[in-house]
């Protein structure tokens, strides 16, 4: 009955962005989250040496010219990734936007961009879109991946809002709520089993990057639920630091990646799920 | 006192069998006095391309970081290295932008193309191209390095 009552309600503040409804929310940039909950999962996981991302591969036809790019995964700059949920159109201008401006600075400072200013510029090209010009807003979330010597490995997620908080472990799109419920039990337990040291503080136990990959799956599983995990259907990423100091920015060869998945199976096969 | 001399600097690239050789000096100077003998006027892009420099020190930095800045972006969206031709014409062209107030640099391009094969281009500083397949030279003593 609520649900109906509001949406009678919201149909005179729903039309432009730039108008707040007598709750307090702005219904347009709401419409757009929702959007995105329909688009394929992406999952980010914080490892102690490295961030894995990995997404759902929707395939809609099978008429489609064999991809030579992702439609998920993109590289802004030598040490920061993202991973789209949403209208890849869109998307696709605010990774232009992001790219430029992460060149922009290394041009300006000769040094790269700290991964939160670059995440907060886009953010910040969002936000305007909610509140300026009566152009609807962007229908896209972002998982960001990145590096700096400031503050090491870091992964954020920002919606179209242009709001963004930086994560352990996160999900957006399709059924994130319920890869986020498992990431909650799931995340803790990896990271203790991977740490050795008995005095280190809880707070700071990170899986290994391995361990992240494995977790990903799972939770990807979850997500896709009802679909058979195989490698064409899931797009694993990983970011690492390589001896040099330059990070690597690596999509799972087909291989690979069925690898990890089988591993998953293997393990969820002898736990005996519920 | 032309503003192409001020700090110095002379290279030269050359073409051989299925390579290019590229030199150049190592002096910054302000006119007649040596200031650093470690300044670096030829950058290698990537691993089948090479651009020098020569010219107005200042403007040796700003069109390398330009040009690295540039690079940057074609290899992100193209998803693939930038070929010496293509460099090339984007240098002409970023020179040529500035035409009433122009980069005081002579640049050459050394590289090999996607075959392998040799690639050679020198530009004057509003960025027009000589393309040659034997070499190219520039900055103070062309002269001498032309072999006069």
């Amino acid at each position: 009955t609520t649900t109906t009552t509001t949406t009678t309600m919201a149909r005179r503040y729903d039309s432009s962005t730039t108008t707040f409804s007598p709750e307090g929310r702005l219904h347009q940039v709401e419409y757009a989250i929702e959007a995105i909950n329909n688009a394929g999962t992406c999952v980010g996981i914080l490892a102690k040496d490295g961030i894995v991302m990995a997404s759902e591969r929707r395939i809609t036809s099978g008429l489609l010219a064999p991809s030579k790019t992702s439609e998920k995964t993109y590289k802004l700059c030598g040490h920061a990734a993202c991973n789209v949920a949403g209208l890849t159109a869109d998307a696709n201008i605010l990774i232009d936007q992001a790219r430029v401006k992460a060149g922009r600075y290394q041009y300006d400072y000769q040094e790269p961009i700290p991964v939160e200013q670059l995440v907060e510029y886009v953010c910040n090209y969002k936000q305007a879109y909610t509140q300026y010009g009566g152009l609807r807003p962007f229908g896209v979330s972002f998982l960001f991946a990145g590096y700096d010597e400031h503050f090491g490995f870091q992964l954020y997620q920002s919606d179209p809002s242009g709001n963004y908080s930086g994560w352990k472990a996160t999900v957006i799109g399709a059924n994130n709520q319920a890869g986020k419920s498992l990431l909650k039990t799931d995340y803790g337990k990896t990271a203790a089993a991977a740490s050795d040291d008995m005095e280190e503080d809880a707070a700071d136990k990170m899986p290994t990057l391995k361990d992240a990959l494995l977790l990903a799956v799972k939770v990807l599983n979850k997500t896709m639920d009802g679909t058979a995990a195989s490698s064409d259907k899931m797009e694993l990423f990983t970011m690492t630091l390589q001896d040099n100091g330059t990070c690597k920015h690596h999509i799972l060869t087909t291989d690979e990646a069925k690898s990890i998945i089988e591993q998953v199976e293997a393990e969820t096969a002898t736990s005996g799920d519920a | 006192m032309s503003i192409l001399e001020y700090n110095g600097g002379a290279m030269i690239a050359m073409a051989g069998k299925d390579c290019v050789g590229i030199a150049s000096d190592n002096r910054l100077g302000i006119q007649l006095q040596t200031v650093a003998t470690d300044f670096r006027k030829v950058f290698g892009l990537n691993d089948k391309l090479f651009v020098g420099l020569a010219g107005l020190a200042s403007d040796v930095q700003t069109v390398h970081q330009i040009l690295k800045f540039r690079q940057d972006l074609y290899e992100l969206r193209e998803e693939r290295e930038m070929t010496p031709s293509v460099l090339s014409n984007l240098l002409s062209n970023l020179l040529y932008e500035k035409r009433f107030g122009p980069y005081f640099v002579e640049p050459i391009v050394a590289g090999l193309t996607k075959e392998n094969k040799p690639f050679l281009s020198g530009m004057d500083l509003i960025g027009a191209p000589v393309y040659t397949d034997d070499f190219v030279v520039s900055g103070t003593c062309t002269g001498n390095l032309y072999g006069m």
